[in-house]
Parts: C-alpha cells; sequence; structure tokens
C-alpha cells in the first residue's frame, strides 16, 4: 500500500474517530470506541511480538492486570498523580516484560505460548492472595483522569491519543529496517543470524515495549471500567488479544486494527451475536484461519493488487555487469 | 595424511578469511579432517568433492553456523572459531544457502535491504521515535540495494513480494543481499543448483564482478565444469579429507581428484 491509499484510509476514519462524539448520540458507543483505543494499546504492542516477531505470548492479559492494578492503587489508593501513575503502570509492566522474557524467549513457540500463560495464571493469583493489596476477589475502584479528561468524551479523546501514539511507534518500527529484522526473526531465523540481527535481543526489547503499552493500555483500561476485579482479567480477554492479531493478520498494523475494532463493536452492536458471545469469535477465527490464513488485511492487499493488474509474465533474469559493479564499489567505499 | 605443498600454496595472508587444519566431528562421525582453505580477497576459490564430502560443513564452519571441534578459523588476524555467526556477519562474511532463504511475504527490495543491517544497526527506542536520521539512513539503502538489484537483472522484480519469485531470480536475490551486507567475502552454497544454462553463464558474470571488486567468493558447487571455468583456485574434499587443491586445471587432471569424483 502507497502513502496514498493509506491516507484516503486514514483522514476519513481520523475524521470519524475525532468527531464520534459529536454525532454518536449514545453514550455507549463512546464507551465502546474508547475500550477499542485502551485495547489497541496493548495490541498494538503486542502486535510487534506476535504479527512481527512471531513470538506466539497469549499473556498479556496479566501485563494488563498489572498495569490497571498499579494505576489503580497508586492513582486511587496512594493519591498518586494519575499520569504519574500512568507512566509507573508502563514502567513497571516493562519490567515485567524483561522478567518474563529474559528466561522465556529462548524457548520455542509452544513452550513460550505455555511460559506466557502461566505468567497469566500467576499474576491472577498473586492479586486475588495479595488482598490487602489489591481488594482480592472484592476487587478495587479505579480512579479517573484530571480535567478536561474526567468525561467520558474527555476520556475518548485521551485514549485516542494514547492509540494515536501506540500506533505512530509500532509504525515507525514495522516500516523500517527494524521491523524487516522482526519478520526475518519470524519467517527465517538463519537469515536473520546470516545478516547479522541480535536475535534474542531484538525479542527482548520488542517484548519489553509490549509490556509498556499493555501497562498503559492497562492503566487506561482500568480506568474505563472505574472498578476491577480478578475477574476482569479472565483469561478468554488473552486469547481475545491474540485472535484479533491473527484475525487481522500478521505483519500488518491495520489488519489487527480492524480485527479489534471489529470483535470489539460487531457483538456489542448486533444483538444476535452478542448471545453467541465466545462462539461468534470461535467462528471467526476457524474461517479466517482456514479462508484466509494471512488475516483479513490481507484480503485487501490483495484487492487492491486485483485492481491495478501486473502482467506477471515471466521475464528471464539479465544481469547489468557494469551496473553491479559500480553499485558493489558504491557501498564497499561506504565500510 | 600430511598434505603436501602445492601450487596456489601461500602462507595466509592477514587479509584471508582462512581455515587452519580444522576438524569437526558429529558424534562418532568425523564430517571434516584436519582441513585447511585460505580464501583471498579478490579470489574466486571453488570448493568440490562428492555428496557427504564435507564442502557444505566447511562453509558453516567458516559462516559460524558450527564450531569445530578443533583448529583455528581467522579472519584479519581475528580468531573467529567461536565467534557468532552475527559477529562474522558483521565482520563482512556474508553467505547463500543451498536452498534460497528470502523472506517470502516482504518485497524484494525489502528481503535486499535486510542485507545491511549490521551497517545501521538499529536501535528499536530510536525507530520508534521516527528519528530522522533513521528514516534518511534508511532511504540510502533503499536506494543502494535498488542499484544491486539493477545489476544482478532483478529490475521487473523490485516490488514484487519475494515469494513469487521464480528459482533463479531467488538464488540472485540471495546474492543481492548477501552484497548488501558489504562483505569482504562472500560464501556461496551450490548458487547454480537449479539453473538452466544461460543462467549458469550470467550466475558466472556476476560471480567474477563481485570478485573483481576485490570479494573474496568461495563456491560450493557440483557443477564441475562451471567451477573450473571460473575459479582462480580449487579445493577439492573427499571423506571429509582435502584431496588436492591447486590452480584449476592442476586439480582437473589430478589422478586422485578424478578416482573419487569427477570419473574418467
Amino acid at each position: 500500500m502507497n502513502t496514498k491509499t493509506r491516507l484516503l484510509w486514514i483522514v476519513p476514519g481520523a475524521v470519524a474517530a475525532l468527531s464520534l462524539p459529536l454525532w454518536s448520540n449514545d453514550q455507549y458507543q463512546v464507551h465502546l470506541a474508547a475500550l477499542i483505543c485502551c485495547y489497541w494499546v496493548l495490541i498494538a504492542g503486542l502486535n510487534l511480538v506476535v504479527g512481527y516477531t512471531g513470538q506466539l505470548s497469549i499473556g498479556h492479559v496479566g501485563l494488563l492486570s498489572i498495569g490497571a492494578y498499579t494505576f489503580a492503587i497508586l492513582g486511587g489508593k496512594w493519591g498518586w498523580p494519575a499520569f504519574a501513575s500512568v507512566a509507573v503502570a508502563g514502567a513497571l509492566c516493562g519490567l515485567c516484560g524483561l522478567l518474563l522474557g529474559l528466561p522465556s524467549l529462548r524457548l520455542p513457540g509452544f513452550y513460550f505460548a505455555m511460559a506466557t500463560m502461566a505468567f497469566a495464571l500467576i499474576v491472577g493469583e498473586f492479586v486475588l492472595a495479595q488482598g490487602g493489596l489489591t481488594g482480592g476477589g472484592v476487587g478495587l475502584p479505579v480512579p479517573g483522569f484530571p480535567p478536561p479528561f474526567d468525561t467520558p468524551e474527555g476520556f475518548y479523546y485521551l485514549a485516542v491519543i494514547a492509540a494515536v501514539v501506540a500506533s505512530v511507534l509500532t509504525w515507525n518500527v514495522a516500516r523500517q529496517m527494524y521491523g524487516r529484522g522482526l519478520i526475518a526473526i519470524r519467517d527465517n531465523p538463519v537469515t536473520a543470524q546470516a545478516v547479522g540481527v541480535p536475535v534474542f535481543r531484538a525479542k527482548l526489547t520488542t517484548f519489553v515495549f509490549s509490556g509498556v503499552t499493555a501497562g498503559i493500555g492497562g492503566a487506561l483500561f482500568g480506568s474505563l471500567q472505574s472498578y476491577i476485579t480478578p475477574d476482569t482479567f479472565h483469561f478468554e480477554l488473552s486469547l481475545f488479544f491474540f485472535v484479533c492479531i491473527i484475525i487481522g493478520g500478521r505483519g500488518s498494523i491495520l489488519g489487527p486494527f480492524l480485527g479489534v475494532a471489529v470483535l470489539t463493536a460487531l457483538p456489542e452492536l448486533v444483538a444476535p451475536l452478542a448471545k453467541l458471545g465466545n462462539f461468534f469469535y470461535g467462528l471467526l477465527l476457524l474461517l479466517v484461519v482456514l479462508v484466509v490464513p494471512e488475516g483479513i488485511g490481507r484480503v485487501f492487499e490483495l484487492i487492491a493488487q486485483r485492481l491495478r493488474p501486473r502482467s506477471a509474465v515471466s521475464v528471464p533474469v539479465a544481469p547489468d555487469l557494469p551496473r553491479l559493479a559500480r553499485a558493489i564499489a558504491s557501498i564497499q567505499a561506504l565500510k | 595424511m600430511m598434505h603436501q605443498a602445492q601450487p596456489g600454496d601461500a602462507i595466509v595472508g592477514p587479509a584471508s578469511l582462512s581455515a587452519s587444519v580444522v576438524s569437526k566431528e558429529f558424534g562418532a562421525v568425523v564430517a571434516l579432517n584436519q582441513v585447511s582453505l585460505e580464501l583471498r580477497p579478490g579470489e574466486i576459490h571453488g570448493l568440490i568433492g562428492p555428496n557427504g564430502s564435507g564442502k557444505t560443513t566447511l562453509l558453516n564452519l567458516l559462516s559460524g553456523y558450527y564450531q569445530p571441534t578443533s583448529g583455528a578459523i581467522q579472519l584479519r588476524g581475528e580468531e573467529l572459531a567461536q565467534a557468532s555467526v552475527r559477529r562474522r556477519a558483521q565482520l563482512g562474511v556474508a553467505r547463500t544457502f543451498q536452498k534460497p532463504r528470502l523472506l517470502g511475504t516482504l518485497s524484494v527490495l525489502d528481503n535486499v535491504v535486510l542485507g545491511a543491517w549490521t551497517h545501521v544497526e538499529p536501535g528499536f527506542l530510536a525507530t520508534a521515535l521516527g528519528l530522522p536520521q533513521i528514516a534518511r539512513a534508511d532511504r540510502d539503502l533503499l536506494d543502494q540495494a535498488t542499484e544491486l538489484l539493477h545489476g544482478v537483472g532483478l529490475s521487473h522484480a523490485i516490488e514484487r513480494r519475494a515469494n513469487l519469485l521464480e528459482h533463479a531470480e531467488q538464488r540472485f536475490l540471495e546474492i543481492a543481499r548477501g552484497l548488501a551486507m558489504r562483505p569482504g567475502f562472500i560464501l556461496l552454497d551450490e548458487p547454480a543448483g537449479g539453473l538452466s544454462n544461460d543462467e549458469i553463464d550470467h550466475l558466472g558474470g556476476i560471480i567474477r564482478t563481485i570478485s573483481d571488486a576485490g570479494i573474496g567468493v568461495l563456491l560450493v558447487e557440483h557443477h564441475t565444469d562451471f567451477v573450473f571455468r571460473v575459479c582462480d583456485r580449487v579445493t577439492t574434499l573427499d571423506v571429509g579429507r582435502m584431496i588436492r587443491h591447486g590452480r584449476p586445471q592442476d586439480v582437473r587432471n589430478d589422478p586422485e581428484v578424478i578416482r573419487v569424483y569427477l570419473g574418467a
């Protein structure tokens, strides 16, 4: 997709997102849109881990939970300023990502997934056990943000800002050298090594980043919920994040965003789907994996390719040796 | 068997990539038995031998995928035997694979640019924040990679997804990616495999162009006609041991080489 077609998506999307509280007369729609943004802050980071680096983390609900509880305890119980609490939530979850990633990112795919799942379960038990700090099974109230973010609309705009920042950061990573390195780790680790990508360090850095976004997303998510209990962070939520990325498509940013938007909004807006609940997610996942394993993002790419057909005639390779000699000489001179 | 001095031998130069008396054992199997090889800058060095003679093992020792059981691997005076694959990439040792290892979902251009990773060593934070020097470096690398692609004859496929390439295109793309690493040495693992005669001629032209630029080329290959045609020196292995090395015409006419490999 080139810059022009991208703008064709982004500009109307941005206008619609920013004006939502004006044209929507339904508070619930604003709440839903804010929820999508909170999820996206987490998923944007997780997408670099799952969609780009190919590390199948299914434990990010644990990090979301830590972020939300940190925010609730610091900002609510201890009366810290809201934004300082968010920053600490992000930093703490980054640290948790580091501590979780250091031993587990060397494990092969399936075992890594199990390790992250175990982490999520441990966090849930820890929250229950530390009742003095976390309110145990009863839960905790979560504070809001100072004006102008103290109304539902205000909070919505705050969530949009966070979502845009998360998108821009991940977009910068994805489209440049770092993103190529991550995709190499995912698709061909031998190649990644051969060209000198520091495989483990890149995996770990990306995982720590996803911890930070999960922490910030968790703080916003908690605040939006206004009251959290261990049940708020059920394990299905972790699978939901994972499914959003798989349905959206690996190695895409727009795809997983559409994934989270559709999967969050559709069951709420279309009543019969809500009754189906997890059945709906399951069915959609099955359809995508069977029909378009590369995700819905890829469907759009394929449609775009159809619209401007290109001749796929086989062209015999014909090296231009003088040009090759010049090209080699000019880059060897840069050494 | 001691190896005797032969024409083409020289004291290992400081600028060479060299393996000195290396052995590699996998359990009880001795894949390489005290083999030495010196790859000099700007030369095309053929490595031939029957299947299982240890050619790819030696290539993997030089590029760092294996560590030798004994012996030394050196480049510019640095001992590399235990160095990682990444370290060797940083020092300018590039390689291709018997079966091309490309990133199928990325464009041909992106595949080549990836080769320049060690020359930018991008930081995550600097990249995420969109620092202008990172973006500028990326644009420069895209331009350089585009030139390399025109050079190896892939002008028509620059924007194409790499998994849509035909076999010869994949091979040439891997060479372009190796060149993007700005290597001092490039190790080619059976680059002529599956190519037509015309394509092998093109490959020969590309390899000569690479060596003319001062890059040492190690050519592991089964097409012996091709090897004897393009190489400056040839090393022959058999069951993990070096049986002959030297100028192509000498190796080709060596009775031992003919007996174990070339046939009458």
